[in-house]
C-alpha cells in the first residue's frame, strides 16, 4: 500500500505541471506534419509509393523510435527538475528509503512515458489516416499491425522515460539531463555503428522498429530485452547515485 | 487524519526527544559539523543558533536522513529518521524555503504530500487555512513571495500533525503578523508536549520564541541550555576598586568585562563566589546582581563579534 501511495504521489507530480501539455503539443505538431506529408508529399520521382502498401504505411506509423527519444527527454526533465527545484527533499522525507522512492518515481515515469508513446503513436496513426483521405490510397494497415505499432510505441515510450529518469537522477540538472539523453540516444549510436558495424542492430532506433514490426534485424524477444537494458542500465546507475548521495 | 498512535514501532507520541550524538560531517577535507552533541527536549521550543555556515542546516539534514553523517548518529525518540515507522506522522520538517516546483500550485504541492502520506484531502485545506494561505492556494508557487513560501513549507510540515517539528529558518521573509502567528503556533505546539526545533538567525525572534537554545559555531557546540539561564549567567558588580576586584575575580576563574561606568560584568562565577572573593580581598561591593544580556549580546559573545572577533569566553563553563 505504501508503494502505491508513493507512486500515486509521483503521478500527481507529473500531472500537476504544464510539462505534459507541452509534450502533447509537440506530439500534435508532429502528427500534423505527418498528415501534411502523407497528403501532399511525394517520392523523388513524384509518385506516392511511400504510402502504396500496408508495410509502407506501417513504417510511417511506427512511432516507437521517436517515442523512445521524446519520452526520454520527458523522463530526464521530470526527474532533473525535481532535484533542481528541491522537491526531492519532500520525496525523501515522506519515503526515507530511497530505493523505494526512486522505484516509485521510475514506475510513474514509465507510465507517463508509455502514455507519451501511446498518444504519439495514436496521433501519428490518425494523421496517416487523415492524410490518406487526400490521396488515392486507403488505410491498409491491419488492426493487428496497428495494435503492434501502438503497443511498441507505448513500451518504447515507457522505456525511454525510464532511461531519461535515470540520467536525470544522475545529473540532477535539467540542461545536463536533456543533453545527456540526446547524446546517449542520438549522437552516440551513429558513432557506435561507425566503430562497430554490428552495433546497428542494437541501437534504440533499430530495436524500436523491430518491436513495431517494421524491421527484423534481431528477434522480437531480443529487441524487447535490449530496449529494457537501454532503459534499466541508466536507471540503475541513477538509483545507486541517489541512494549514496546527500541531498544538498 | 492519521493518528499518531498508529505507529507500530518507533517512539510514542509526545515523547520524542531529538538526540544528536557526536555527529561529524565532512565534505572532502572540510569538516562542516564537528563532534556535535546535544539534546532537544519535548515540550519546549529549542532555538538552533549559529552564524551562516556554522553547520545548522547540515545538522538538520543529517537528523532528517537527507545527509549521512561521517560519524555519530542523530535520532528522534531513539530512532534514526529512516527507521521511524511513520516518519511524516512523527516529524514535520521544512528545510528548504523554496523547495517547490514553480509551476505547481500550493494546493497541489500539499496534495502530493497528502497522497504520499495517505492523508485525507480535507487536511490540505485545513493546514492552508492554518497558515493563512487559503486565498493563494491555487496560484503557482513560483509566484509566491518568500513569506508565502515559508507558510507553504510550514503547512507541509504540519500536514500530518506530527509531534516533532524541525524547521530551518521558518521566520525568513515573514511579515510581523506572520512572525507572531508562527510564534504562537510553535509555542502552542510545544505547550502540548511536542518537540519544536527551530533554526534561525533572527535573534530577537528566537528570544521571544525559544525556551532553550543550542548554539554552534564552525560545526562545534558552543553552548546549550535554557535561554533564561544562559542570559542570566552573568553577574553585575559595582565596587569602588574595580581594578583590584577584576584581578581577584580573574584569579578565581571568572571572565570579567568592563560594563557601564564603575561596573564589571562577570561570568563563570556565581553571586556567592563573587561576594566571597570580594570579602576575602577586602573590597567593598556597592552592587552585586544578576545581569541579563540580550540574546544578541550573548550570541556575539559565543560566536565572535560581527567584525570577526573571537568568542570572549568558554561558555560551556558558564553553565
Amino acid at each position: 500500500m505504501n508503494t502505491l501511495r508513493t507512486i500515486r504521489a509521483e503521478v500527481r507530480k507529473l500531472t500537476s505541471t504544464k510539462m505534459p501539455l507541452a509534450f502533447l503539443a509537440v506530439l500534435v505538431v508532429i502528427g500534423a506534419a505527418n498528415a501534411t506529408a502523407v497528403a501532399f508529399g511525394t517520392d523523388m520521382d513524384g509518385s506516392k509509393t511511400f504510402i502504396s502498401t500496408a508495410a509502407d504505411q506501417q513504417s510511417l506509423m511506427a512511432f516507437a523510435a521517436n517515442a523512445f527519444v521524446i519520452a526520454g527527454l520527458f523522463g530526464a526533465m521530470a526527474v532533473a527538475r525535481e532535484y533542481g527545484h528541491g522537491t526531492v527533499v519532500l520525496t525523501f522525507l515522506t519515503t526515507p528509503r530511497r530505493p523505494k522512492a526512486v522505484l516509485a518515481q521510475l514506475a510513474a515515469v514509465f507510465g507517463a512515458g508509455g502514455m507519451v508513446g501511446l498518444v504519439g503513436a495514436g496521433l501519428i496513426a490518425g494523421s496517416v489516416a487523415v492524410g490518406l483521405t487526400a490521396t488515392d490510397y486507403g488505410f491498409m494497415v491491419s488492426l493487428a499491425d496497428l495494435a503492434q505499432v501502438l503497443a511498441a510505441s507505448t513500451f518504447a515510450g515507457g522505456a525511454g522515460a525510464v532511461l531519461g529518469a535515470g540520467i536525470g537522477a544522475l545529473v540532477r540538472n535539467t540542461g545536463g539531463a536533456v543533453t545527456g539523453t540526446i547524446v546517449l540516444l542520438i549522437i552516440l549510436p551513429p558513432l557506435a555503428i561507425q566503430a562497430v558495424s554490428e552495433a546497428a542492430s542494437w541501437i534504440p532506433n533499430t530495436l524500436a522498429n523491430v518491436v513495431s514490426g517494421v524491421d527484423n534485424a534481431v528477434g522480437m524477444g531480443a529487441a524487447i530485452a535490449a530496449i529494457g537494458l537501454w532503459a534499466l542500465v541508466p536507471a540503475a546507475i541513477g538509483l545507486v547515485a541517489v541512494t549514496r548521495r546527500d541531498v544538498v | 487524519m492519521k493518528q499518531l498512535s498508529d505507529q507500530k514501532t518507533g517512539p510514542t507520541p509526545r515523547s520524542n526527544p531529538i538526540s544528536i550524538e557526536h555527529v561529524t560531517k565532512s565534505y572532502g577535507g572540510a569538516v562542516v559539523v564537528d563532534d556535535l552533541s546535544f539534546v532537544v527536549k519535548p515540550g519546549r521550543v529549542t532555538g538552533f543558533l549559529g552564524p551562516n555556515g556554522a553547520g545548522k542546516s547540515t545538522t538538520m539534514k543529517i537528523l532528517l536522513g537527507l545527509a549521512s553523517p561521517t560519524g555519530g548518529q542523530a535520532t528522534i525518540g531513539g530512532f534514526a529518521y529512516g527507521e521511524l515507522a511513520d516518519p511524516t506522522g512523527t516529524v514535520g520538517a521544512s528545510v528548504e524555503s523554496d523547495a517547490f516546483h514553480p509551476g505547481r500550485s500550493g494546493r497541489n504541492h500539499l496534495r502530493i504530500l497528502a497522497d504520499a502520506t495517505d492523508t485525507p484531502a480535507e487536511r490540505v485545506d485545513e493546514v492552508l487555512e492554518l497558515v493563512e494561505l487559503s486565498g493563494a492556494a491555487n496560484r503557482r508557487a513560483g509566484a509566491y513571495s518568500l513569506g508565502m513560501k515559508q507558510r507553504l513549507g510550514l503547512a507541509a510540515a504540519l500536514l500530518c500533525d506530527p509531534p516533532v517539528l524541525v524547521l530551518d529558518e521558518p521566520g525568513n521573509g515573514l511579515d510581523p503578523q506572520g512572525i507572531r502567528t508562527l510564534r504562537n503556533l510553535l509555542r502552542s505546539r510545544a505547550a502540548e508536549g511536542n518537540t519544536v526545533f527551530v533554526s534561525s538567525h533572527l535573534l530577537g525572534e528566537v528570544e521571544q520564541l525559544a525556551d532553550d537554545v543550542v548554539v554552534i559555531n564552525q560545526g562545534r557546540l558552543v553552548t546549550q541550555g535554557s535561554l533564561t539561564d544562559l542570559q542570566q549567567s552573568a553577574s553585575l558588580v559595582r565596587a569602588a576598586s574595580l581594578e583590584a576586584l577584576q584581578v581577584t575575580l580573574e584569579a578565581a576563574g571568572g571572565v570579567v568585562e568592563s560594563g557601564q561606568p564603575n561596573t564589571l560584568v562577570v561570568r563563570g562565577l556565581s553571586l556567592d563566589e563573587i561576594g566571597e572573593q570580594a570579602f576575602r580581598a577586602g573590597i567593598a561591593l556597592h552592587e552585586l546582581s544578576r545581569h541579563n544580556d540580550s540574546l544578541e549580546d550573548r550570541f556575539f559573545a559565543w560566536t565572535g563579534d560581527p567584525a570577526g572577533g573571537t568568542p570572549r569566553s568558554n561558555p560551556k563553563e558558564e553553565l
